[in-house]
């Protein structure tokens, strides 16, 4: 048992927390939600020279090393601090692709924010590769893809997507360029800030396969657990910051001639806030830490899964409710934060199908 | 960041684990359920007699004791099998009183009375609350009087659990009755035999024995305070501090809701497997996530005590979590058996040991018990998060 970082997981905690708090202000919150990309082209490329977008790509190809537990770290501050999405969505894509290639091409473009990396898996109504409808056929210069993927985080923005499609019987993982003929993105409005693009592939040019032809399943599964995990961390960010502020909040704000924290229902609330972010955290990274060290030793994911989404839109309802009116106003962190926590669940961590893997587990 | 036991305490579970299957059977099991904490039956009294001569009474005292000074995580680890295995759990003469002794005693003090606990010559019972002092313990009235060399002690406790079995009780008397009430109070010994000293049984609902203890102008020897004077209620909260784990564990639960989805697994209700009814699956795979977060909470208040903290925040979260939890998989259970979760342990065909309906009786108690979960919550509040008290 240890529940500590390594030091220089801390000293990367410490330097996003203090990117975060210099740089993510309210005002520069709301200035990038006109933006398209979701962030100016000068502070990706300020992320990108800090080296973030190189967490978990090897030194080989540009990137500064680690593995799934530094990029946990990495995007659980990134989320605290509420770094615009688009930066964890490129971080968890530059990460993913290096896991899957190590020595593709593009990733020295990636790691640098030269060029930035899409994920294109879901469909409208399919999740799991066996029920894509998404295919890709052909062969050499010839190859193309065609079908639709749905609420593609940055699909629009991005230079390329890494497009899991179905391929004969099995499954393939193939680089298309966005901006090629054949490819149309088209942003689609969601909250959550992960500027989501539906994104049709009539004949669309493969760029590069990834992977094995045919046989990228197994490794979609994996990289989906390992994205899950990303989740998990980044929720328990959110969660971290959602307790703070209601903490901080109770102890500041007076009615009734007295702060509300002395108030037995208001101090309550912050209790039972504080024991769920315990339980969520230690649940999160126990799955994240054996995900990241393949050994799970049972139901692991799924019990984080169902527990610390919950637990992060319970946190997030209950310090809306003890900031009142004050952090309703569109300027407020909170409902960055409420957002995300719904955008993250709803992606990565749906309770319903948690539950059914726990049951089966219980009971077959 | 590692989740993963070490491997010494793998070895540790794993030695513990050879211990309960040693001396652990379907007698002991028996006898627990069918006897509560009416006294320890003879099965369970070797059980433990077994644990002293391992040198386990003395997991967490320190080696000039004669203790393993075995880490927090250790203790957890101990705790946690011995409840999945519903064997006894080591006596609180063992685990609050002697450790107190040990820590705020005097060297005479120690050498009176600690050999007499390891030989377990003596067992304590514990006596803290009052008619009129419960959650409020300072308020408590019971009086000691200094004459000569002796102290004259009358008052009365309550829920003082195990008296009619004890040798000595362990009782909190207001010693300072000018003093700021928090600052008034003693902890001292008194012998069960001493003239004066009497026991009434109360009968609690889910079957247990507890008593009222009356002290009724009782003599006791004057080294019998043990400790400071006026500091007895700060004793009471350090003893507390050795209770942390144990209040907390889940391993109790956790056995009763495995109990209940082996049943779920074998019984046919309708001409249909239970374990196929949807509402049911959902029922038990939440209360399964619910228990692998209270496995998490109590690790989290074992490895703050093995980094030197006092974790008072922590513990608390751990005691309301899986308090509440228990009435939850008490409830669900009773209702997921049908008509057999009313069943009696004493009745052959009772499903799950007939535990359910003696974990939904037993349930509310450990929520007002232990420290009432409003006064968890408010050391959460306090403790962990630095809330303002005025």
């Amino acid at each position: 048992m240890d529940f500590t970082p390594t030091p220089e997981q801390q000293e990367l905690k410490n330097a996003v927390r203090e990117f975060a708090t210099r740089e993510c202000t309210p005002e520069r919150l709301l200035a990038w939600e006109r933006e398209p990309a979701g962030i100016d082209d000068a502070t990706h490329r300020a992320i990108a020279g800090l080296g973030w977008l190189g967490v978990g790509v090897p030194e080989s190809a540009g990137g500064t090393g680690g593995e799934l537990v530094d990029l946990a770290f990495l995007v659980e501050e990134c989320a605290r601090g509420l770094v615009p999405r688009p930066v964890t969505g490129a971080i968890r894509a530059v990460a993913a692709l290096a896991e899957l290639d190590p020595a593709a091409p593009v990733l020295a473009d990636l790691v640098a924010g030269r060029r930035l990396l899409a994920l294109a898996f879901d469909e409208e109504t399919a999740r799991a590769p066996g029920s894509f409808a998404t295919a890709v056929s052909g062969a050499g210069t010839a190859a193309r893809v065609d079908g639709a993927k749905a609420y593609v985080p940055d699909g629009l923005e991005a230079d390329l997507h890494l497009v899991a499609a179905r391929d004969g019987t099995g499954t393939s993982l193939v680089l298309v360029e966005n901006r090629a003929p054949g490819a149309r993105a088209e942003a689609v409005k969601t909250f959550g800030g992960d500027r989501q693009a539906h994104v049709a592939y009539a004949g669309a040019p493969v760029l590069a396969w990834v992977g094995t032809r045919g046989g990228a399943a197994q490794a979609l599964a994996v990289l989906q657990r390992r994205q899950v995990a990303l989740a998990l961390a980044e929720m328990v960010g959110g969660m971290d910051a959602v307790l703070e502020m209601a903490v901080t909040y109770v102890k500041e704000r007076e009615q009734f001639g007295q702060k509300i924290a002395l108030f037995q229902a208001v101090r309550h609330q912050i209790a039972d806030m504080g024991t769920q972010f315990t339980a969520a955290r230690h649940l999160a990274w126990q799955a994240i830490t054996r995900v990241a060290s393949g050994t799970e030793q049972g139901h692991e994911l799924a019990s984080a899964c169902a527990y610390v989404g919950q637990a992060f839109k319970r946190l997030c309802w209950t310090s809306h409710h003890l900031h009142g009116g004050a952090g309703f106003v569109v300027e407020h962190r909170m409902r960055f934060h409420s957002e995300r926590a719904q955008s993250l669940c709803i992606r990565y961590t749906p309770e319903a199908p948690a539950l059914a893997e726990i049951a089966t587990a219980l009971l077959g | 960041m590692n989740y993963d036991l070490s491997p010494r305490e793998s070895a540790w579970r794993d030695e513990v684990r050879a211990f309960i299957a040693e001396h652990v059977d379907e007698s002991l099991s028996r006898e627990t359920r069918e006897v509560g904490n009416e006294g320890r039956g003879p099965r369970a009294r070797r059980f433990l007699d077994a644990l002293r001569d391992r040198g386990w009474w003395g997991l967490s005292w320190p080696k000039e004791y004669g203790g393993l000074e075995k880490t927090a995580v250790e203790q957890w680890i101990f705790i946690d099998e011995i409840e999945t295995a519903g064997a006894p759990m080591l006596p609180l003469t063992a685990t609050s009183v002697a450790p107190t002794i040990m820590r705020i005693g005097s060297e005479d003090q120690k050498q009176e009375w600690l050999p007499s606990i390891n030989q377990a010559e003596i067992d304590f019972a514990l006596g803290y609350s009052e008619p009129e002092a419960g959650t409020d313990l300072a308020s408590l009235r019971t009086r000691a009087e200094l004459d000569g060399d002796e102290w004259i002690v009358s008052g009365q406790k309550m829920w003082n659990t195990m008296a009619h079995m004890a040798t000595h009780n362990w009782i909190a008397v207001r010693t300072e009755p000018d003093a700021p009430k928090h600052k008034g109070i003693s902890m001292m010994i008194v012998p069960m035999d001493a003239p004066g000293v009497s026991v009434q049984p109360i009968w609690v609902w889910p079957g247990l024995r507890t008593n009222a203890l009356f002290l009724d102008n009782v003599r006791v020897p004057r080294s019998y305070l043990i400790g400071e004077r006026g500091m007895g209620f700060y004793y009471a909260a350090m003893a507390l501090n050795f209770e942390r784990l144990s209040i907390g564990s889940i391993g109790m639960a956790r056995r009763h809701f495995r109990a209940l989805v082996n049943e779920v697994k074998t019984r046919v209700v309708d001409g249909r497997p239970l374990r196929e009814d949807p509402w049911v699956r959902e029922r038990l795979a939440r209360l399964q996530v619910e228990i692998d977060a209270a496995r998490m909470l109590g690790l989290e208040t074992a490895v703050a005590l093995d980094r030197g903290g006092v974790p008072a925040a922590e513990s608390s979260m751990a005691k309301i979590h899986v308090s509440e939890l228990t009435q939850r998989i008490a409830d669900t259970g009773c209702e997921i058996l049908g008509l057999n979760g009313q069943t009696h342990a004493q009745e052959p065909g009772a499903l799950a040991e007939g535990r359910m309906q003696w974990l939904y009786r037993i349930a509310p108690m450990l929520a007002f018990g232990g420290g009432t979960n409003e006064v968890q919550r408010d050391i959460i509040g306090f403790m962990g998060y630095g809330l303002p008290r005025k």
